[in-house]
């Protein structure tokens, strides 16, 4: 999972509050969350940013580190590829599930997994997935 | 009896182009060459010598003036037969955008219709093009001169990525056509089953079995299938 998808996942749990509110109340400057959270590239690099942005979440610094690696366009690379291949690509979610299918289509939000063996065709949101089958630190194809 | 480089190269039935090309002497400086604009020098001179086979002594360094061309006299012009004058045209009614231009520049000194047709002694739409265009320059030019402070704009809020996006948005169309129970499920573990009766950039709305409606916001789902199953 993504910085970005993770600090989403973070304002999700603690009410999905405003991105403008949030950086005033952490001290940020205008627009530096929404960048975090928005951009495909690495953003917020700064550890005191995050460092700021792990108290309010009341996480460990090292956990924001940890999800900094990650790209988001790695895992629509990892998607568009297992769209062209039509191979069976592997999720592990923030739910602790993991699913396994057919990806159907992707966009910037969510992508359509077809499961197989009856399973119905089910529309993940992006910013659940925690971790995907070929992802490697730092991979940002 | 040196020759002039321009008799020598009609005599060499040799063209100025293929002249540059053998001695490497631009086209542009030959032809000041043979116009007597320039004189040789003594080593474009040898070059031109060796590509015409001729002695270098063969051809004068400062070419004479070629001889000027009369062009033949230019036949007279037809005079054209006394045409009748035209009476003058109707003058043109203001485009839309004129109308609609000068409608938006008025608003910003909190001008209405009414109050700028006042202004200008006529309604709006009996307004000519050279009449439109002279107000609208007038507000212009007052627009530059007093700057009316601008309005707040009502921005639309920025797509954020977790919002409906081009094919999510396709696929729950085409469920909500269906009417077709979807089952969703959300990170706190908490699921939800109904129909789409609506959604948004960043909510869903389903209405369940029982006739509520619940919205769902996108931030806070994990993944949905169709209802009746579990991923």
């Amino acid at each position: 999972m993504s910085l970005g998808d993770e600090l989403r996942y973070l304002r999700a749990f603690h009410g999905g509050g405003n991105l403008m509110e949030i950086e005033d109340e952490i001290g940020l400057k205008p627009g530096t969350l929404r960048y975090m959270e928005q951009r495909y590239r690495r953003v917020g690099e700064d550890d005191e940013v995050l460092a700021k942005i792990a108290t309010y979440y009341n996480v460990p610094l090292e956990k924001l580190q940890w999800h900094r690696k990650w790209y988001r366009k790695a895992l629509s690379a990892y998607l568009q590829q297992a769209v062209e291949s039509g191979t069976t690509a592997h999720f592990e979610l923030r739910t602790d599930e993991t699913l396994t299918g057919r990806v159907r289509w992707w966009d910037l939000g969510a992508f359509g997994l077809e499961p197989g063996g009856g399973e119905p065709f089910t529309v993940v949101q992006r910013h659940a997935v925690l971790n995907w089958e070929g992802a490697t630190e730092g991979d940002n194809s | 009896m040196p020759e002039d480089l321009r008799t020598i190269r009609k005599q060499k039935k040799m063209s100025v182009n293929q002249l540059a090309s053998r001695t490497g002497i631009s086209i542009a400086t030959l032809v000041q060459y043979e116009k007597g604009e320039l004189e040789i020098p003594p080593a474009d001179l040898h070059r031109l010598a060796k590509a015409l086979y001729v002695g270098d002594w063969d051809i004068n360094p400062r070419s004479s003036p070629p001889p000027r061309q009369e062009q033949p006299a230019k036949p007279p012009r037809p005079k054209k037969p006394p045409s009748e004058r035209k009476p003058p045209s109707k003058p043109l009614p203001a485009r839309d955008s004129q109308i609609a231009h000068l409608l938006t520049l008025a608003a910003r000194f909190d001008i209405d219709q009414a109050a700028l047709e006042a202004e200008i002694g006529k309604p709006l739409d009996e307004l000519t093009q050279k009449e439109a265009r002279h107000w609208n320059g007038h507000f212009m030019r007052r627009n530059a001169e007093e700057k009316p402070p601008k309005k707040s704009i009502d921005r639309k809020r920025a797509y954020l990525p977790e919002g409906v996006d081009g094919f999510e948005l396709a696929y729950l169309q085409e469920q909500q056509e269906f009417s077709v129970p979807l089952y969703f499920t959300l990170f706190d573990g908490q699921t939800f089953e109904g129909t789409v009766v609506g959604f948004s950039p960043y909510q869903i709305t389903i209405r369940e079995s029982g006739g509520d409606e619940v919205t769902l916001n996108k931030l806070a789902i994990a993944y949905y299938c169709k209802g009746g199953g579990e991923a």
